[in-house]
């Protein structure tokens, strides 16, 4: 999966912000602990209207996401 | 269609057999406008309370969509459990503003956070930073021995863990409906105000309503659309993290799934026959809707 790659001072500027009445930002960190942060075509729309339209021009790069915590037993 | 000699009236009845009993039907009055007849629905009050929010939030509903909204609360109401709810989220409209809106109240209107997309089958997560925050805590709002939750999944996600709604704060114990998915080699876990339970490679899809409901101290019950497993399994305690959905809450951004929710509810334990008349409702719902599974 493709997303934009932010920088530490970047993901602290977005996550948990609204970009849209009812839409916040959220980032993960990839497997080399690099934040990535993604949209679908409709909030790219919504967000290319905003002042946080500059984060739609940040880079780009594959994700690879760190292996999820395993579940409890049977 | 031969004309008829009035300009407005009502047509079918007001109510329909079920075996439930006689319950509410839509009235549609017919008015004439411009020599054409055009459905007007009679409108259930906390119905038109919902679309009213919709527009209020800058959303929009169809036509087709508000008559299915409509009979769905009429039929939830008629099973008598619109009491039992806490949230309801249809998950119409097919943006961020209606679909944020909880159908049962102005409480509990949620946010969708990350990778969101908004379609007229419902709601998709992304499989990593996707997920509706409901802001309902289970130490809050609902009851250690009287909880439900539901989902309705008409797409199967390839992308995440299949953790399709939830809690997993609390360590001591959680709420959640996580049927299998291959990335977790046929497991499937539940929990209702309990720990945890693998209960094994029973339920091998994430399609259909799934329904978790508990209403004694000793068994919690899955119900997958008209299919009942019981398990013998004690409250413990409630979460204290918000419910999601398309994943569960477990303080970072594991257990999320890019499949579909075209609808979802919380609200107090449902027995047997409330859940069977839940689905039903939701069914019919969602058939309307021409998303069904």
């Amino acid at each position: 999966m493709i997303g934009y790659i932010l920088t530490q001072e970047q993901y602290e500027q977005i996550q948990g912000k609204h970009f849209a009445p009812y839409e916040c930002f959220n980032c993960v960190q990839d497997i080399n602990d690099v934040w990535f942060t993604f949209f679908s075509d409709q909030q790219k729309e919504t967000i290319s209207q905003t002042d946080w339209s500059w984060i739609l021009e940040l880079p780009t790069g594959e994700y690879v996401p760190k292996p999820s915590p395993p579940f409890p037993p049977f | 269609m031969g004309r008829l000699g009035w300009n407005s009236g009502y047509i079918g009845s007001d109510q329909r057999e079920t075996a439930a009993g006689a319950v509410g039907y839509s009235k549609y009055y017919l008015e004439r406008l411009n020599g054409r007849f055009n459905p007007v629905l009679g409108i259930d009050p906390d119905a038109q309370a919902f679309f009213d929010r919709v527009i209020a939030a800058g959303g929009s509903l169809t036509t087709t969509e508000k008559i299915a909204v409509n009979q769905l609360v009429l039929d939830i109401k008629s099973y008598s459990i619109w009491t039992k709810m806490k949230a309801i989220y249809p998950m119409v409209g097919a943006s961020a503003a209606a679909c944020a809106q909880n159908l049962k109240s102005s409480s509990f209107t949620g946010t969708f956070n990350g990778g969101i997309t908004y379609l007229s089958t419902g709601v998709q997560g992304n499989g990593s930073t996707g997920y509706f925050d409901t802001t309902v805590k289970p130490n809050q709002q609902l009851s250690l021995n009287s909880t439900h939750i539901s989902f309705y999944c008409n797409q199967v996600p390839n992308v995440g863990n299949a953790n399709l709604m939830g809690t997993r704060l609390n360590g001591n114990a959680y709420l959640l409906i996580t049927p299998s998915y291959p990335l977790q080699n046929g497991a499937f876990y539940t929990s209702n105000n309990s720990y945890e339970v693998n209960r094994g490679g029973i339920i091998l899809t994430n399609l259909g309503f799934f329904i978790n409901t508990r209403t004694t101290s000793t068994t919690s019950v899955l119900f997958r659309n008209t299919t009942k497993y019981s398990y013998s399994d004690n409250s413990v305690d409630l979460d204290t993290g918000n419910i999601y959905l398309l994943g569960s809450n477990s303080g970072n951004n594991t257990y999320r799934h890019n499949g579909i929710c075209a609808f979802a509810s919380i609200g107090d334990g449902l027995n047997d026959t409330e859940a069977s008349d839940l689905y039903t409702a939701v069914q019919t719902f969602n058939t309307t809707l021409s998303r069904q599974v």
